[in-house]
């Protein structure tokens, strides 16, 4: 019985795949957030921090934030991860408990507006294994408030199907 | 006390009612832009390319590639070409796979009329 690379792969991210979904429908009913500054313009702190008031209030729908990492289920990274901030950002990993989830919040963090250099890595998953990512800039509370709703999948992710295309034959 | 609890009652609630139902002010937010097709050419794909301030647009051939996680939604191509450009007025953009976030728009052939 031969297996083939390609069949390998297949089945490796298919298990994958199911472990995320098992860990998320974990955090389904409660969730705690850290959040990580990783050097960002605080543009991102402050919608994350708009999250949190009435208009969106997300301890409606079991987010809290908490100031302790090993209290924390998923950690919301902002910033281009400073190469100053990365032993920080690793000990905070670190310390969570597992399973636990990282989320890249901002073109920063995604390795949009710094190019890595001798200061920053100029992307959150140079150092940290980032599951959900979420664009913007600064990602507004709703759509901060989707990207922590798709990391524990009660949400679908719609970005797959988008084409950023309008109209004509292609 | 008692003006801002009648004050909170008049007001009524104003908690968003998203994901439940949407929300009505997402639609002004900022977001990454569509483009038209058939409506950029190779050589003006390349000055929305120089425009670009988060290096978010390169083009390869004749793809326009657009990394949807890199723009800041600043809305300078747009400005530079709005024939060729709009706004899509999407936010939910978080997804699990960077490489999804990267899109791939078809450009005009060199010397090919633009529709």
């Amino acid at each position: 019985m031969t297996t083939s690379p390609a069949d390998l792969t297949d089945a490796i991210a298919e298990t994958g795949e199911e472990l995320r979904r098992r860990v998320a429908s974990q955090f389904r009913r409660s969730l705690h957030i850290r959040t990580l500054d990783t050097g960002s313009c605080a543009a991102c702190e402050q919608e994350i921090r708009l999250l949190a008031a009435p208009h969106y209030d997300l301890h409606r729908l079991g987010f809290f934030f908490t100031p302790a990492p090993r209290h924390a289920d998923l950690l919301l990274v902002t910033g281009p991860m400073l190469r100053a901030f990365a032993a920080a950002a690793r000990k905070t990993y670190d310390a969570m408990p597992a399973p636990k989830i990282v989320v890249a919040t901002g073109a920063c963090a995604l390795g949009g507006v710094y190019q890595p250099d001798a200061f920053c890595f100029g992307s959150a998953d140079e150092v940290l294994p980032v599951d959900v990512w979420i664009p913007g800039c600064p990602p507004s509370p709703l759509a901060l408030l989707h990207g922590l709703l798709v990391a524990v999948d009660r949400l679908a992710e719609k970005v797959p199907s988008l084409s950023f295309t309008v109209g004509g034959t292609a | 006390m008692p003006q801002w609890f009648v004050r909170g009652l008049r007001r009524g609630v104003v908690t968003t009612r998203y994901p439940a139902r949407p929300e009505p002010s997402a639609r002004d937010l900022p977001g990454p832009p569509a483009f038209r097709a058939g409506a950029l050419s190779q050589r003006s794909a390349d000055a929305l390319v120089e425009i670009c301030p988060s290096r978010a647009l390169m083009r390869t051939g004749n793809v326009l590639v657009f990394d949807v996680g890199a723009c800041t939604a600043c809305g300078q191509c747009r400005d530079h070409a709005p024939e060729a450009l709009m706004p899509t007025g999407e936010f939910e953009l978080a997804t699990t796979s960077r490489r999804a976030l990267i899109k791939r728009i078809p450009l005009l052939a060199d010397g090919e009329v633009s529709t």
